[in-house]
């Protein structure tokens, strides 16, 4: 494609001044950098209150016979941190966070398409919170993250607060989803076709839809489950005329292309570190970029592999076990992608690296287990047990967040300007990856030999391998400690990092770090792939990015 | 732009290890495909045989899988790290893909999930698509107890589902309230309860003996507590005689059984009083005065007669004052627990009308 670079002073180099005072700049701020960081910020403070609720979950069912806890209180438990690491965490962080700091900025672009919406959805995320948590003062949720009815309709109060919280999470994330596919499609910058997108770039392009359209049915089903509780309309109770399965449907309609939304921009991540540390072309570029988009197609069209024990029609059951091992061959794709990429490599062991490295095994154990339950009959006997908890936690443990932790080594230094301690890295990787297998490992086993899910108290024969796990969890509980009290210390005396300590090539990385408020002086002109490390940076129009002159040009009014 | 790819060349070190990875994953097959599963849990039906044959086959090819891939990771991440030799902005091979291998990559998981497919529906029609024939019986959840209803006979069992070996079982499964799932994890099934919806499952118990039903659905505070009732599988004249005294036991349930017992003990007579000092001497060692959950041997006993959420007594009957009295007279041993009769618990008759009069004030 014929391009030409702007001429320095041209029309695309017009810069809006930065916003003045303290409010405006860090609290209601409409820099997509700022919100991607209030993001990453907020998720972190609900994992450390869901972390919590994750241990009193696990010092409860040390003990067979619970006693830690009454049933009902580990009921709330259990459910507040199952919606707090989907809703609150995950979600928000790898879309709302990552996706904010790190993708206008690979795109070439001075900020997402509607900052001020971009503002409005993030300010819908603490409030939301906030109320999750209230919901304990009047009886939280107890009927798990997937709330079924007809047995969320009798939960107390907490449960129409739960429905308004998430509903409000909803709202943000199905905004943030139109905000960045409008960015993907219309702000890229001159001589970015999509072959020439960072991978990281296709992850968000390809999840940005998922957000839009799944969301949505999902505020459906939580406005009908509000309406029911709250003024009697029966949409779920049999008794009444409801259907309890039309909650189920509508409910995985969103929630399975959600763990899409989790773990597709964490693809994005791992496709971003391998090149960059192995010093080479990611491995099948084109294959990785497709399969994203063929994960987010499919990925609506499985979502009813979650009832195959709730009664469908029979032949309704086939076609969703047939479409999920489906989605088994692009997943397997990205995986031998990543591989071959580091073969042939020169590896630098980066602590980034290292999560990357062992996002492959961990996810990759969680995909294997999710063939497994694809399968009906095997389903039959797993589902609703630990089986099922140990498979979600190896996607979103083992994938997604060991995901995030890579993904922040890896971008720390340009989000602050300096690294985080490797040593202590290194501890937290190590802790990290011996807790989530000695907690997620032995739950397959307690699953398939009789131990249902959601229970405060259990057959005392898994009383050993529980207390196993917790102990263990307790490690990958230290792990995470020593993570933040890096991410914290690192912000003042982290060693400085300077622009691009990685030799990464994707184009936040040509900018200063931090990078400025408006991001670049002149809108760049890309002129090829960027992982083609044996070539120069494929970038034109960044000569006076790392200098002091020209001084910006502002332009019109704020 | 014109690009090159450097020729691939894999080296011994490459076909060592891909051999060596081979042998583990062979074995890891070998040992699933001889892992003593029946033995780890028992195969109560036929169609635990036929979901354990398939998840040999998943474990197997997963594992071999898991091999290969952490396998090569580790591997390409110990071999082609950056040696201390090298210079620092050394690059690795610049490959950008391999069609060939992408290809190849792509076509043989397809083949292995095709066979998995297929493998998958043979089992899944057997288990869903199944003729209703033989045996009919009814399962129901309640919170937070099963109940099981037998042909010709109203009432509801509550203690254990009690089958004949042997004999093809159509076992239709509702729910009274909200959903349960009802597993037997020795059947390898489960099928969820749902209020206003009739699931069923086919299969023919194969193995005498009992297996625990357990609920898998979360289904309200107590679901944890329903993993106390069992599925018995009997050999065919010992499920006759039950079936038969089980019969015998309804037809005159509803009139006889209460009238003799009130006979027995009068209950008009009981002081209240009494029956809490008798309590906190004879009960408290199993029972606490607290809600079902609060088990000490025996459940907690708070609002035994009254709360609605309180389930059936050991025996299975509804918690009446008559059949607590029954209870305390006669004594229970069974699948759900036991309960020590009067003499062993040196209680007269009086004592049981105090102690039952006590009860009735716990609400």
């Amino acid at each position: 494609m014929a391009v030409t670079a702007p001429q320095p002073g041209g029309i695309a180099d017009h810069i809006h001044p930065e916003p003045q005072g303290f409010i405006r700049k860090y609290v209601f701020s409409i820099d997509h950098k700022i919100i991607g960081i209030q993001y990453i910020v907020t998720s972190f403070v609900f994992m450390i209150l869901g972390g919590l609720l994750a241990e009193l979950i696990r010092i409860q069912l040390m003990n067979a016979n619970g006693g830690f806890m009454t049933p009902d209180t580990y009921n709330e438990v259990y459910t507040i941190h199952g919606s707090t690491m989907v809703w609150l965490v995950i979600v928000p962080m790898v879309t709302g966070g990552f996706g904010n700091f790190v993708f206008p900025l690979q795109i070439g672009a001075r900020d997402v398409a509607f900052p001020w919406l971009n503002m409005v959805s993030f300010w819908m995320f603490p409030p939301a919170g906030l109320l999750l948590y209230a919901s304990f003062l009047v009886g939280a949720p107890v009927a798990g993250w997937t709330e079924y009815p007809p047995v969320s309709l009798q939960g107390g109060p907490g449960t129409s607060m739960w429905c308004v919280a998430i509903f409000l999470v909803g709202v943000g994330t199905t905004l943030t989803g139109i905000n960045f596919l409008v960015t993907a499609l219309k702000m890229r910058a001159p001589g970015m076709t999509f072959t020439r997108m960072p991978l990281f770039v296709w992850a968000q392009f390809a999840t940005a839809p998922l957000v839009m359209i799944a969301t949505t049915a999902l505020a459906a089903a939580l406005a009908a489950l509000f309406m029911e509780r709250q003024f009697g309309v029966p949409f779920y109770d049999p008794t009444k005329g409801g259907s309890p399965l039309l909650w189920q449907h509508m409910f995985w309609f969103y929630s399975h292309p959600a763990v899409y939304i989790m773990i597709l921009p964490v693809f994005g991540i791992i496709s971003e570190i391998f090149p960059t540390f192995a010093r080479k072309p990611i491995f099948g570029y084109k294959m990785i970029a497709f399969s994203s988009i063929s994960i987010a197609l499919l990925g609506f069209m499985v979502w009813a592999h979650h009832m195959f024990t709730s009664g469908l029609a029979p032949f309704l059951q086939l076609p969703f076990m047939i479409m999920t091992m489906v989605i088994a061959i692009p997943t397997g794709i990205k995986v031998f992608s990543w591989l071959a990429t580091l073969w042939g490599g020169k590896i630098q062991y980066t602590t980034a690296m290292l999560f990357a490295i062992a996002f492959i095994a961990t996810f990759t154990l969680g995909g294997i287990s999710g063939v497994f339950l694809a399968a009906i009959p095997f389903d039959l006997w797993a589902h609703g047990t630990y089986f099922i908890v140990a498979h979600i936690h190896y996607v979103l443990v083992g994938g997604s967040l060991t995901g995030i932790f890579a993904g922040m080594f890896y971008w720390y230094p340009k989000m602050t300007g300096r690294f985080m301690n490797e040593t202590l890295g290194r501890w937290t990787f190590w802790l990290f990856v011996i807790g989530l297998n000695g907690t997620f490992v032995p739950m397959h086993w307690l699953g398939l030999m009789g131990m249902p899910r959601r229970v405060a108290e259990y057959d005392p024969q898994f009383q050993t391998i529980n207390q196993v796990e917790s102990l263990f969890s307790f490690v990958m509980t230290l792990a995470i400690l020593l993570f933040f009290v890096n991410a914290l210390w690192s912000i003042r005396h982290g060693k400085r990092a300077g622009h691009n300590p990685w030799h990464a090539r994707t184009l936040e990385w040509q900018i200063p770090s931090p990078p400025p408020y408006y991001n670049f002086k002149h809108i760049p002109t890309v002129l090829a792939n960027p992982y083609a490390f044996d070539e120069p940076v494929p970038y034109a129009g960044l000569e006076d990015e790392l200098t002091d002159s020209p001084a910006p040009i502002p332009a019109g009014a704020y | 732009m014109e690009h090159r790819e450097p020729a691939v060349h894999l080296d011994r070190g490459f076909w060592a290890v891909t051999f060596a990875l081979a042998i583990v994953a062979a074995l890891s097959v070998f040992a699933w495909v001889v892992a003593p599963i029946s033995g780890w849990l028992p195969e109560a039906a036929n169609k635990a045989q036929q979901i354990d044959a398939l998840f040999r086959f998943l474990a197997a090819s997963g594992t071999a899988l898991f091999v290969f891939v952490v396998g090569y990771l580790l591997y390409f991440a110990i071999a082609f790290r950056r040696r201390a030799n090298d210079p620092p902005d050394a690059l690795g091979v610049q490959i950008h893909d391999n069609n060939a291998l992408e290809f190849w990559w792509t076509l043989i998981p397809t083949i292995f999930l095709v066979i998995l497919v297929v493998f998958s529906i043979k089992i899944w029609a057997g288990i869903e698509l199944g003729p209703n024939t033989g045996l009919t019986v009814e399962a129901i959840g309640h919170q937070w107890y099963f109940t099981f209803r037998y042909p010709q006979i109203n009432g509801e069992v509550t203690n254990a589902m009690h089958l004949p070996v042997g004999q093809p079982v159509t076992l239709r499964l509702t729910s009274a309230d909200v959903i349960h799932s009802f597993w037997v994890p020795g059947m390898r099934m489960k099928a969820d309860m749902v209020p206003g919806l009739i699931n069923t499952l086919h299969f023919t118990p194969r193995r005498v003996g009992r297996y625990q039903i357990i609920c898998a659905e979360f289904c309200g505070t107590l679901h944890g507590e329903m993993d106390k009732q069992w599925f018995v599988v009997d050999p065919p004249v010992k499920y006759a005689a039950w079936y038969d005294a089980w019969q015998k036991k309804n037809s005159t349930a509803s009139n006889a059984l209460p009238v003799q017992s009130n006979a027995r003990v009068a209950f008009g007579a009981g002081d209240a009083k009494i029956g809490q000092q008798l309590f906190s001497q004879k009960c408290t060692a199993c029972h606490a005065l607290g809600p079902f959950s609060q088990r000490i041997v025996g459940p907690g006993l708070l609002g035994v007669l009254h709360d609605p959420a309180h389930p059936n007594l050991v025996n299975g009957d509804k918690a009446t004052r008559e059949n607590v009295a029954e209870i305390l007279q006669n004594g229970y041993k069974g699948d759900m627990g036991q309960m020590p009769n009067q003499t062993a618990n040196a209680l007269s008759n009086t004592d049981i009308a105090n102690l039952v009069a006590y009860l009735d004030t716990l609400k």
